[in-house]
């Protein structure tokens, strides 16, 4: 039995050691997959709680039929967006009350920085993360999963519970997509 | 370089700009957040009143509350009257001390009572 599956069987039996191992384990990647999605250093870190307090009430569910690294990433980016459809809903609900008031929308400019990201690339990679917010949910997640955590695209497959040539098409679109974004972006910033 | 030219290079290095990128780090103290985030969650209150904020269960709870507000508002309107009216006459009789229904042939008796 691997350390892993022996963790697992921990936890399964309500095991608080186990449970820290596996949260100490995995941590890191489920803050950065979340931070990539939804974009905010603070919203990440309680949404990470949240995908580890699921992990200890739903780990019964978890039939070893997938490696659970790939379970892990999916409740992570299921939470992540989640969250931003929740969120999308309260800003349209605000938007309408805003009707009344007069509506002052202001085009928004690129405020986040990921921590993972070099000095000299700040700037770009906040423009970069911009327009991958624009995009749909499941290239956002792709796109993520593959660029942020640096996962196949047969990984990226098993998460996304499809097959290997869908995720390649998902990354072609959201290429495309990004591309158009940023040629919008730097035709009006550009000097 | 034409401008598209260098827009395009622009683009070009934009999108290769996360490769290499570093995992961001959670902070070190998420477990302790997480347990006592789980504690709170156990503890009576907080399943108390997550429950009571289901919409389902809240919504049971105010037609209930209305159902038992209208029935007591129905059942005891007609009881109050009849209620009311035998407690008055009860007090008024008590407040002239008149005693209940005395006929003809009772009145001889009236001296033994």
């Amino acid at each position: 039995m691997t350390n892993e599956t022996e963790l697992i069987e921990q936890l399964k039996r309500g095991d608080e050691t186990a449970f820290k191992a596996i949260v100490e384990q995995w941590k890191d990647m489920v803050h950065n997959t979340i931070l990539g999605i939804v974009q905010n250093e603070t919203e990440a870190e309680d949404l990470a709680q949240d995908v580890f307090i699921k992990v200890f009430e739903k780990i019964n569910t978890f039939k070893g039929d997938s490696k659970f690294s790939t379970w892990l990433y999916r409740i992570a980016t299921t939470t992540a967006l989640d969250h931003l459809r929740s969120k999308k809903r309260k800003k349209r609900f605000g938007f309408l009350q805003s009707l009344g008031g007069g509506n002052d929308e202001k085009e928004s400019i690129p405020d986040f920085h990921h921590p993972g990201v070099s000095l000299d690339n700040k700037e770009r990679a906040a423009v970069l993360f911009k327009a991958i917010d624009s995009l749909p949910e499941n290239q956002k997640t792709a796109y993520t999963l593959h660029k942020l955590e640096g996962l196949s695209y047969r990984d990226v497959s098993e998460v996304l519970n499809t097959t290997v040539s869908a995720v390649e098409s998902l990354m072609s679109r959201a290429n495309q997509n990004l591309r158009k974004e940023l040629e919008e972006y730097y035709n009006k910033h550009y000097r | 370089m034409t401008s598209k030219e260098k827009i395009q290079q622009e683009i070009e290095q934009t999108l290769q700009c996360l490769d290499g990128v570093k995992r961001a780090e959670s902070n070190p103290f998420l477990f302790t957040r997480i347990q006592a985030r789980m504690a709170k969650k156990d503890g009576a209150w907080e399943r108390t009143f997550s429950f009571i904020s289901k919409p389902i269960i809240a919504m049971a709870i105010l037609l209930l509350v209305m159902a038992v507000n209208g029935w007591a508002l129905l059942g005891s309107g007609s009881n109050d009257n009849t209620n009311g009216d035998s407690a008055n006459v009860s007090e008024l009789a008590n407040e002239y001390n008149v005693v209940a229904s005395v006929d003809n042939y009772d009145y001889e008796n009236l001296t033994n009572e």
